[in-house]
């Protein structure tokens, strides 16, 4: 049993407060609150530390790629359209502990299939710290991923297969869903029940997309519908603001800094607050196009935003409660609340606002990992 | 003679003694003409107000591709690498850019007045390097010195490029050999020359004299244990070098510190990875600082965007650099590496009026912003 006492606490849903214990008894957030004590809890000293939920990237490649390898483990590419492939099967500890990500106040990454193909396959989210695979996984299945982008031309139109074009890419999309919706309920493949499932707004498919058609593309393929989309990278989200907040789509915004993005997209940053202002989800991940750079460009994305005139406390959201929400996986991640998980990171300074601001201590499902 | 002043700011100088304190800066004729706590006004002379700002030299990015890599459309351009032979020595940068690339701008808006851009890493010999300044629309107008050094590659990409072509060199042993034999047949030629003996000129082996001479660094792109590699040939051949990247420098602080070699730290924006990504460790600025290394902090732009040459600050300063310190790691260390101390990175009379005022301090506040930049004495931006 653990006690934090008397940090700077960010609940996460942009609630802060100050001077505030947090009780941790086993894997638990049993407590926030001030003047908390408990006989035989260890005590923390959190003053002059602020105090945060652990990060979540939502949609990462390292960890499952199978580096080295000629044939990264996050791309089936055998077929354009294989929601069937569950990436729990390429997840590689050893890969994800390397990423030391808990330095960086990254607790959980949800684990994507990468752009390679039109539907790549089921997301899952996983703990950062070393510890057995059964208790890391804390939810498969909890994402489809997709890709609209040129990296799928690249995967098959050389290949003289289709999708050679976009045009092939939103036809493939698009008959895979409605040969699953038409299918019998007895005689649906396991892949048809999966597109089914995001068809119904159960399962939240993200879709990596960044030039503007392709977001226009994406979203008018789905308007109507019950799915719940979340645009991936999407660095021409500007472009599509209007459209996105009418149909509520969500935004992993990609590495920003990766092959100049900003520069490339002329992109305006401050638009995010007119989809978080309407209550899209925005969270930042590591990722671009369907790989991970290092752990630190997390914040530096979150920096960027800073920069544009976000809201710290907002930035802090998108990287903690908002991707928890897109996963389905806010009754366990994502704040710092009674029932929790406890998975913190007690930082010297805000990370947001100092680049003078380290992580002093990780706690992961409740155990002190750094 | 045009004077302008700017007056009133917190002045960082750069110079040896790394003084910092509130005064104003006199410029005329593009150049830095006083440094003092006060200098007198007269009417003629143009007024900046930098009351509330950080008044230091322009930044300088000592390890740059913008306008040689272009990722503005669709397909991406490479006229950096020109990798049709592993010793392409003779090849220069300038040729290679597009000075129109909104990159350039970026850089100025964010107060890096100064690049040196280089070839890629493609080759063991990858071509000459030169210095840039960010402003302007002719780059040999821009160029502030070329060549400014001859850059060299070790490790994975020349391996990649010429392994998959069953080509040497396909290993670490014969990119060591390359580079040995390289400049062997370097040293020979100029020996020749030297004696006047010289029977034809050799492009490749010509532009590799300079290094020789001492004129430019070799810039060597290299990690981990191929750091140990690049320090020995170049001390056999006692050339002037920076190691370029320097991933893992923590394991080898010893060996660079007494090669009285240069560091020019960065990019680390990469996962982790058995092979050359296994350590990234830019915590080794500051004790490479500590005992003597002249380091510069780089960001590879665009590989990544020029913007990250803040965050790539912030991770020294995050990882317990002095962010005064630090500053110095994007001015006057990198024009030392660069061979332009005497024009550039400092605020001292005499230098060029490269200046920007900024509020708030760039590698540590992560919303400070530049507010002005100035080059050769000209405002050519202001943050509206």
């Amino acid at each position: 049993m653990y006690i934090i006492k008397g940090g700077t606490v960010h609940i996460g849903d942009k609630r802060v407060e100050q001077d505030c214990d947090v009780l941790i008894r086993g894997r638990v957030i049993e407590a926030v609150g001030k003047n908390l004590s408990r006989r035989d809890a260890e005590i923390i000293d959190g003053r002059g530390r602020h105090i945060f939920p652990g990060f979540i990237d939502p949609t990462s490649a390292i960890g499952a790629m199978g580096i080295p390898t000629s044939y990264p483990d996050i791309n089936e590419k055998s077929s354009p359209v294989v929601p069937e492939m569950n990436i729990r099967y390429a997840m590689d500890p050893d890969e994800l502990d390397n990423q030391e990500f808990y330095k960086s106040g990254i607790t959980a990454v949800a684990l994507a299939p990468g752009n390679a193909n039109v539907i790549g396959g089921q997301m899952a989210v996983f703990k950062t710290a070393p510890m057995k695979l059964s208790e890391r996984l804390v939810k498969e299945k909890a994402g489809l991923k997709g890709a609209v982008t040129a990296d799928v031309l690249q995967s098959y139109g050389k290949r003289d297969m289709m999708p050679m074009t976009r045009m092939g890419i939103f036809h493939l999309m698009d008959k895979a869903i409605k040969d699953a919706l038409a299918a019998e309920e007895k005689d649906k493949t396991q892949g048809q029940r999966v597109l089914s499932s995001v068809m119904e707004g159960k399962l939240p498919f993200f879709v990596s997309a960044d030039l503007k058609g392709e977001i226009d593309s994406l979203l008018h393929l789905f308007q109507g519908t019950k799915a719940r989309i979340h645009l991936v990278d999407g660095f021409s989200f500007g472009g599509c603001v209007n459209q996105m907040i009418s149909q509520g789509t969500g935004l992993v915004l990609g590495n920003v800094s990766d092959l100049s993005q900003i520069t490339r997209h002329g992109m305006d940053l401050s638009l995010i607050k007119k989809l978080t202002e309407a209550g899209n989800p925005v969270a930042l991940t590591n990722s671009h196009n369907g790989s991970s750079e290092g752990r630190e460009v997390l914040l530096w994305s979150g920096i960027e935003l800073y920069r544009a005139g976000l809201d710290p406390e907002e930035v802090i959201k998108m990287m903690s409660l908002n991707p928890a929400r897109m996963l389905g996986v806010d009754d366990r991640l994502g704040t710092i609340e009674p029932g929790k998980d406890a998975d913190i990171s007690i930082f010297t300074a805000h990370p947001i606002t100092t680049y003078a601001a380290k992580v002093e201590h990780s706690f992961v499902s409740g155990k002190v990992v750094f | 003679m045009k004077q302008t002043l700017i007056q009133g700011g917190t002045i960082h100088t750069m110079d040896e003694e790394n003084r910092i304190f509130q005064g104003d800066v006199l410029v005329e004729n593009g150049r830095v003409k006083a440094v003092l706590p006060s200098v007198p006004h007269t009417e003629d002379m143009e007024l900046i107000d930098a009351r509330g700002l950080i008044v230091m030299p322009g930044l300088i990015d000592a390890h740059s591709h913008i306008g040689l890599f272009d990722f503005n459309h669709q397909e991406s351009v490479d006229d950096a690498n020109e990798m049709t032979d592993p010793v392409t020595a003779a090849v220069d940068a300038r040729y290679g850019v597009n000075p129109s690339l909104p990159e350039f701008r970026a850089a100025y808006e964010r107060g890096i007045t100064t690049l040196l851009l280089t070839p890629g890493s493609g080759n063991v010999f990858c071509g000459q390097a030169f210095a840039t300044k960010t402003y302007g629309t002719n780059i040999f107008d821009m160029t502030v010195k070329a060549p400014c050094a001859v850059k060299i590659a070790l490790g994975g990409n020349p391996k990649n490029t010429y392994g998959k072509n069953n080509r040497l060199p396909m290993t670490r042993m014969g990119i060591a050999n390359v580079l040995w034999d390289t400049f062997q047949r370097a040293k020979e030629y100029m020996d020749l020359k030297d004696k006047g003996e010289l029977k034809t000129v050799d492009l490749e082996l010509e532009a590799i004299l300079p290094a020789l001479r001492k004129e430019i660094p070799c810039k060597i792109h290299c990690t981990q244990h191929d750091m140990l590699t690049a320090i020995e040939v170049a001390k056999a051949f006692d050339v002037e070098f920076s190691i370029e990247h320097a991933w893992g420098a923590t394991t080898y602080m010893d060996e660079l510190v007494e090669s009285g070699c240069h560091v020019c730290y960065g990019p680390i924006a990469t996962y982790r990875a058995p092979g050359e990504r296994r350590k990234v460790d830019i915590e080794a600025v500051s004790e490479l600082d500590r005992r003597g290394v002249n380091v510069a902090i780089v960001t590879d732009s665009p590989i990544l965007g020029i913007e990250s040459l803040y965050h790539h600050m912030g991770e020294a300063v995050r990882e317990g650099t002095d962010p005064d310190r630090v500053l110095r790691m994007v001015t006057i260390n990198p024009a030392r590496i660069l061979k332009v101390e005497d024009r550039l990175g400092s605020l001292e009379p005499g230098k060029e009026a490269d200046i920007i005022l900024v509020k708030g301090k760039i590698g540590l506040d992560t919303d400070a912003q530049v507010q002005l930049t100035m080059m050769g004495g000209k405002v050519i931006y202001r943050n509206n």
